[in-house]
């Protein structure tokens, strides 16, 4: 079974970029160009993953978390924030508020995308190997997506994420 | 009193001489003196002149105590200036000089003068001082009507702590009034814990150097508005009041009412927010398609050229953008070479036309001109002036949909020049109206129908009417369109 993803942003280049590659890796990918149309297409058929934007017309990245999040069958889906706010949104609050489990701030790196991606929900098929080691699905909480918001001039983000064995790993790109 | 001495003098005599008639009757010593009558007679004459004698020294005196009783009752009826009046000397009937009275009148009448002289002394004194109080009342008055006068709020407090004044401006803040609130702790009077500190420790303080804060307080509608308060201590007051060695001495504090800085603070932080994310938005779809293209995602030609005509597209999105940036930047900061001439209106309108057309062209826009055919000369910059009709018009091409129309008139119009933009696009509604020519703000629902920096109207206002002292005026009908009116003075008259 191919895992789906849901890509949910206003920037048509954006959704394009993203959705190449993912589907390159193999992914189902179905592009939303706002909040509502996402939610529309969530209710339909559930993702695997939620890739959004913070700022959209109609219903933005965060009203979309909401319903996502009070909606009993979706409340466990994982969710990753694509979004140019970075530093106004601290990513350790939306984890603990709204169970997101990365953000990503723009202009964001495809490679790294589908390197997050991968390692939430491993290989765009069942059993297949990715290239970084799974994480188990039941900590979803535990795998925050502290990727730092880029320091003025820095031309290298670190991604880390913590796991409850403290193990920590950091992706430069 | 001589009368007096003399009376017993005078009946002695009397007594004598009515003696010696007896025995010169009795004897017969005295011929002549024989007869009984004539010692009578003798007798008689000697009683009566000693009456008349008394009546005399008793008339005497008692016309000295009329005297006298006159001269105290003129000492009475005078006023204290005439006695010190030495020029002409009072008024007063003089004593004789033999009179017993003499003396002491002299001393009653020395004992006033001196009173007098010290009555006149007081008065004096006493209007000098009436002098300087209205003086010092004046300047109260003067002083409280130039605090009154002050509309930034100013408090004092004393060293207990207690209100020693309040302008109107600070009883209209803290909703009391001084005139009765005078010596109440400052604490119950004004309800911001931070302002009363600031006054309280200003006031304890060694320094007498000034402090300032930036403090929150809110109003009666529980809105809250920013002030800088700077406090200071007051100097000691001399004399009773301290030399109780209170380490205190009181502050008064000025409030300033920063509210529209903050907002203009926040605003900018706004503005540097907004630029950020218009700038990354370009960026993220460069980088993107870079790294796809680096990656060796893009596997055939075709992909290959989308993804570097998307980088180059999105590149130039982001050059117009720091363009317009800079444009509104410097024109705002002055920096932009202002060059004004006396130009023909008409002339760079058809300009703007000429650079427009392509691009309604490709919509199939009917675009349409009505000049008016008058001279309209305007005293304009010619670029910016080109900048902002292009804007305008170029925002008209793009929110009317495919076969629309965009026309573009000029007139003269109450001796001014004027021309408008009228499309049959999506137009706006009144909300939207009161926010179009804010920099950055884009239509939610019409983002799509255009690429834009949202920077166009802005640019298009500041330059008619910061620049050349015009005004640029909005109508529109949701739906059915928007017509951009701008207005310039003609030559000859600036705004």
């Amino acid at each position: 079974m191919t895992k789906r993803i849901i890509l949910c942003d206003d920037e048509i280049h954006i959704l394009r970029a993203a959705e190449f590659k993912l589907k390159r890796a193999g992914y189902e990918v179905t592009i939303a160009s706002d909040g509502q149309e996402a939610w529309e297409r969530i209710k339909v058929q559930p993702p695997d993953i939620l890739v959004t934007d913070c700022q959209m017309p109609r219903l933005d990245g965060l009203g979309l978390i909401r319903r996502v999040r009070e909606n009993p069958a979706t409340r466990h889906l994982p969710i990753l924030m694509l979004t140019a706010k970075g530093y106004e949104l601290p990513s350790e609050e939306l984890a603990r508020q709204w169970n997101v489990m990365g953000v990503i701030p723009k202009p964001f790196s495809p490679r790294e995308l589908l390197q997050t991606v991968e390692k939430i929900l491993g290989g765009a098929r069942q059993g297949e190997p990715t290239a970084s080691p799974v994480m188990a699905p039941a900590e979803p909480a535990a795998l925050v997506g502290a990727v730092m918001p880029r320091a003025a001039g820095a031309s290298e983000c670190a991604t880390e994420y913590a796991t409850e064995r403290g193990a920590s790993r950091a992706a430069t790109l | 009193m001589s009368a007096l001495k003399g009376k017993p003098f005078v009946i002695l005599a009397a007594l004598a001489l009515c003696a010696a008639s007896a025995v010169a009757w009795s004897t017969g010593v005295l011929p002549g003196f024989g007869s009984w009558p004539l010692c009578l007679g003798a007798l008689g004459a000697g009683v009566v002149l000693a009456c008349g004698w008394a009546c005399c020294c008793d008339r005497h005196s008692q016309g000295e105590l009329l005297i006298l009783q006159r001269y105290l009752h003129a000492l009475d009826q005078l006023e204290p200036h005439h006695l010190l009046d030495s020029v002409n000397g009072p008024d007063l009937p003089p004593l004789p000089r033999g009179s017993p009275w003499r003396e002491l009148a002299g001393r009653v009448k020395a004992t006033f003068a001196k009173s007098a002289g010290r009555l006149e002394d007081l008065q004096q004194a006493r209007t000098a001082l009436e002098i300087r109080c209205q003086r010092a009342t004046r300047q109260y008055e003067r002083i409280k009507a130039i605090l009154a006068g002050v509309s930034d709020p100013i408090i004092a407090i004393d060293h207990y702590d207690e209100l020693l004044l309040a302008n109107p401006a600070a009883e209209a803040l803290f909703r009391f009034d001084a005139s009765g609130a005078e010596k109440r702790a400052i604490a119950q009077l004004v309800r911001c814990q931070k302002l009363v500190d600031l006054l309280t420790t200003s006031g304890r303080r060694k320094s007498t150097a000034s402090r300032s804060e930036e403090i929150e307080i809110a109003d009666d509608n529980g809105r809250a508005q920013w002030y800088r308060v700077s406090a200071v201590k007051l100097p000691a007051s001399g004399g009773g009041e301290t030399q109780d060695a209170s380490p205190a001495s009181g502050a008064v504090a000025v409030l300033r009412d920063i509210g529209a800085q903050k907002a203009l603070q926040k605003r900018n932080a706004e503005f540097v927010s907004s630029v950020s994310h218009e700038m990354k938005t370009p960026l993220a779809g460069i980088k993107a398609y870079v790294e796809l293209l680096v990656d060796g995602d893009a596997e055939d030609e075709a992909t290959r050229e989308e993804f570097l005509n998307v980088i180059s597209s999105q590149a130039d999105r982001l050059q117009r953008l720091v363009e317009n940036l800079l444009n509104l930047a410097r024109i705002e900061a002055g920096v932009v070479q202002v060059n004004k001439q006396s130009r023909p209106l008409n002339e760079i309108l058809e300009e703007a036309v000429h650079v427009v057309q392509p691009s309604a062209e490709a919509k199939e826009i009917k675009l349409t001109t009505d000049l008016s055919p008058l001279y309209l000369g305007v005293l304009a910059d010619r670029d910016m002036l080109l900048q902002a009709a292009i804007n305008l018009l170029s925002n008209a091409i793009k929110y009317t949909p495919q076969g629309g129309q965009v026309t573009l008139r000029s007139r003269l119009s109450d001796d001014q020049a004027l021309f408008e933009v009228e499309d049959t696009g999506v137009g706006l509604s009144e909300e939207d109206c009161q926010h179009v020519f804010e920099k950055f703000y884009r239509v939610k629902k019409d983002e799509k129908m255009a690429s834009g920096t949202g920077l166009g109207l802005p640019l298009a206002k500041h330059i008619v009417e910061d620049v050349h002292g015009g005004r640029l005026t909005l109508q529109s009908k949701l739906g059915v369109g928007s017509t951009f009116t701008v207005t310039l003075p003609k030559v000859g008259q600036m705004g």
